[in-house]
Parts: structure tokens; C-alpha cells; sequence
């Protein structure tokens, strides 16, 4: 029992911070900078990843005994693809809108190298529960970082936050930074988050030694 | 042991592949329909919204969709293409289909037209992938607001789009800040549908007197 808990601490330690997909492993780049210029669309591109994630490293392992070696990659491919399309065809029918805002991205998940890293990495080897937690846990260290992007990216690029206007920001002496929605902007900003989180990490091991 | 057989990899991945795609196909055809009337409406919506005295806030689906069908005809011979709103068999607003290529994906819309065929009631965009926060600002209210009670020029453009903050003559309107490609299609789309539309409607009326 003990020995469980630890383990799961260490699952969502790992995958929120010391080893995130975003300034750790740096992967699933391209969806970072593609849907990071407004708060509610990350938040969507966010639920249909964690989704995905979670439940295609579940699955892979579920069929881990099962699966030859030799065709792994092929099965998890399939697996991943089979949740993005769940998840494409409810926007689709429920909220046409944000279909439409997130175009292309959201079939561009089956193509995201965190899901297919966690799956070949955690997913492969271990049972189904721990390897649901690993894929939560990696997803949710993958959304906050987008978070903090996309917040910044629209509040100093539009001067709003999901949609509504901000003090200051909103009004006529904030010269909008346009740079700031376009994907330019979110290079530089996963640059500086990057920077942080590291020089943060960095002081913390130096503290612990 | 089956596992061991050479052709097992072959009968997982087909099985595997046949489970999976057989609950994509049956997810798909259960919402396909709700798909495609979401499109349908999305488009109808984009017809009333032009067509004056049509569009009200909070028409549920099936109102939207009565209210088209109702009150809408489909083009006629007459028509150049556009549909029309008819009172007492005679025609009072065209809803002009307008369609091209946008900065990043196909832009598609309608532009609405008095019986006079020079004064435009409305634009609506139902169908458009520009930047989130500068050329999707083409589908918001203060750009699409400007159009209403504009006059199709008879000579040059019919329609200019300036840059903003310039001073605007009876058929001009203001550029998205920050979006000048997204401004320039917009403004070519419209002008080639509008062109093509006054030369057919004229040649018809012509013929028909």
C-alpha cells in the first residue's frame, strides 16, 4: 500500500514537473505554438489531449501482453488515432464552433509526440492504472504549461482573458502586441517559460544538495 | 502456443484494426447527421444574418431552420445566384454566396443586397480559418457592422477596404487592424462576387424587359 502511494507521488511529480513534456522532454511542440493565442481553445486543445493521453497509454497497455514487439508502433498509431477521432467528431457535432477554431489541431494529436512517447515509454510496460495515471499526469504537466503561454499571449496580445476584456490591458493605453498572437510570439514565450521553469528547477536541486 | 505462429502479428493487427475502426464507424454515422446540420445551419444562419429584418438572437435550431426555409428562396433565374427575400412575389433583399481563398483556409460568406442592388444590408462569414485574434476578426460584429448601409460603387471597386483610421467615402470600410492579407482577400472576394453578380443581374432584368 505504502509502496503504491510513493509510486503514484513520484508518477505526478514526474510528469508535472520533473519531467513535463513541454520544458523537460520538449515535445508536442507544434501544437504549442499552434493553439496557444487564446485561453479557450487551449483549454479545449488541453481536455481533448488529457483525453487521448490518458486513455491510449490505458489501452496500449491494457493489449501490452497481447501485442507482438515487432508491431507495437502500428497497434499504438491505431489506438491513438481511434481517440483523437472520438474526440474530433464530438466537436464536430456538439460544438461546431470550436471545431472550427482549432481547424486542423485536433487530428494533428494523433501526430503529437507525447502521446506517443508516454505510450512507448510508460504505457508499454506497465499496468493499466499506473499507466492512465503516467498519461494524466503527463497531459496536465502539458496543459499548465500551455496555459501560462496562452494567457499571456492573450491578455498582452488582445489586452483579454477568455474572451473578456482586462483592466488596463482592455483599454486605449495598452498598445496591443500584435507579434504576440501571431506564432512568433508564442516561440518567445515558450522560450521565457522555458527559462523559468529550468532556472527554478536548477536553484531547487542546487538547494537540496 | 498461437502467439508463436509467423502470421499471428498479421491476425492481431487485422482484429485489432477491425474492433477499433468498427466503433469509429458506428460513432461517425451516429453523429453524421448532426454534422452535417450543423453545416447546413451555419450557413442558413449566415443567410439571415445578412437579409435584413430576418436574424434574431437566442432562434433555437429548428426555429433558425423554419425561419430559412420559410422566409428564404433559393436562387432563381432571375436571382444572378443569390438568394432572395420576397414580399408579395417581390423581391426586397439578396443574399449574395460569396467564396475564396483566405490567408490560411478557404473563406466562404454571404453578402446581403437591397432590390436596388446597390445597398448592402449585411456580410456574414460562415466558413473561415484565419489568425485567431486579427483575420478571424472578419466574423465579429464590429467588422461586419460597418458594412450595413454601405453603396456599391459604380466605378473602381465596388467595395474598398481602407486602412484603418483613413477617411471612408459612402462605400468603404476599415481593414482589420494587423490582418492586411486577411483584409485584402476579403475585399478581392467580395469585389469578384459583386462584379459578377451586377453583370448577370443587369443582363437578366435587361432580357426580361
Amino acid at each position: 500500500m505504502n509502496g503504491s502511494r510513493t509510486d503514484s507521488r513520484k508518477l505526478i511529480v514526474e510528469g508535472l514537473w520533473h519531467n513535463n513534456p513541454i520544458f523537460r522532454q520538449v515535445l508536442g511542440i507544434c501544437s504549442t505554438l499552434a493553439v496557444t493565442n487564446l485561453v479557450l481553445n487551449t483549454v479545449v486543445m488541453c481536455v481533448a489531449l488529457i483525453f487521448t493521453l490518458s486513455l491510449s497509454a490505458c489501452t496500449v497497455s491494457i493489449l501490452r501482453t497481447l501485442t507482438p514487439r515487432n508491431i507495437r508502433m502500428m497497434v499504438e498509431t491505431l489506438i491513438i488515432a481511434f481517440y483523437v477521432i472520438i474526440v474530433d467528431v464530438l466537436l464536430k457535432a456538439y460544438w461546431p464552433e470550436m471545431s472550427g477554431n482549432l481547424g486542423p489541431y485536433v487530428g494533428l494529436i494523433i501526430t503529437n509526440c507525447i502521446v506517443m512517447g508516454r505510450c512507448e515509454a510508460y504505457g508499454n510496460s506497465n499496468p493499466p492504472v499506473r499507466a492512465l495515471m503516467d498519461g494524466l499526469f503527463n497531459a496536465l504537466g502539458y496543459s499548465f504549461v500551455l496555459l501560462i503561454i496562452a494567457t499571456f499571449r492573450e491578455i498582452l496580445g488582445m489586452g483579454t482573458f477568455l474572451g473578456i476584456s482586462m483592466p488596463y490591458f482592455g483599454g486605449p493605453r495598452w498598445d496591443k502586441w500584435i507579434i504576440m498572437v501571431m506564432p512568433p510570439g508564442a516561440f518567445f514565450m515558450l522560450g521565457i517559460v522555458t527559462w523559468v521553469f529550468r532556472s527554478i528547477e536548477i536553484r531547487m536541486e542546487n538547494k537540496n544538495k | 502456443m498461437i502467439r508463436k505462429k509467423s502470421w499471428f502479428p498479421v491476425l492481431y493487427m487485422f482484429c485489432v484494426t477491425a474492433f477499433f475502426s468498427s466503433i469509429v464507424i458506428g460513432f461517425t454515422r451516429f453523429t453524421n447527421e448532426r454534422v452535417e446540420a450543423n453545416q447546413m445551419l451555419a450557413f442558413e444562419k449566415a443567410v439571415l444574418t445578412v437579409l435584413p429584418g430576418l436574424y434574431e438572437d437566442k432562434l433555437s435550431r429548428m426555429e433558425l431552420h423554419r425561419k430559412f426555409t420559410e422566409s428564404v428562396d433559393e436562387p432563381d433565374a432571375f436571382s444572378g445566384g443569390a438568394y432572395t427575400l420576397k414580399q408579395g412575389g417581390k423581391i426586397i433583399a439578396y443574399a449574395l454566396p460569396i467564396s475564396g481563398r483566405g490567408f490560411w483556409a478557404p473563406i466562404r460568406g454571404l453578402i446581403g443586397i437591397k432590390a436596388d442592388g446597390r445597398t448592402i444590408t449585411g456580410i456574414a462569414f460562415y466558413e473561415q480559418n484565419e489568425t485567431p485574434g486579427l483575420g478571424a476578426e472578419i466574423a465579429k460584429d464590429s467588422f461586419r457592422n460597418q458594412f450595413r448601409g454601405k453603396e456599391i460603387s459604380d466605378s473602381g471597386k465596388p467595395i474598398n477596404i481602407r486602412r484603418p483610421g483613413s477617411i471612408l467615402s459612402k462605400s468603404d470600410v476599415h481593414a482589420v487592424t494587423g490582418a492586411t492579407q486577411t483584409s485584402n482577400r476579403v475585399e478581392n472576394i467580395i469585389n469578384t462576387a459583386l462584379k459578377k453578380w451586377r453583370t448577370e443581374v443587369t443582363k437578366n432584368t435587361e432580357t426580361a424587359e
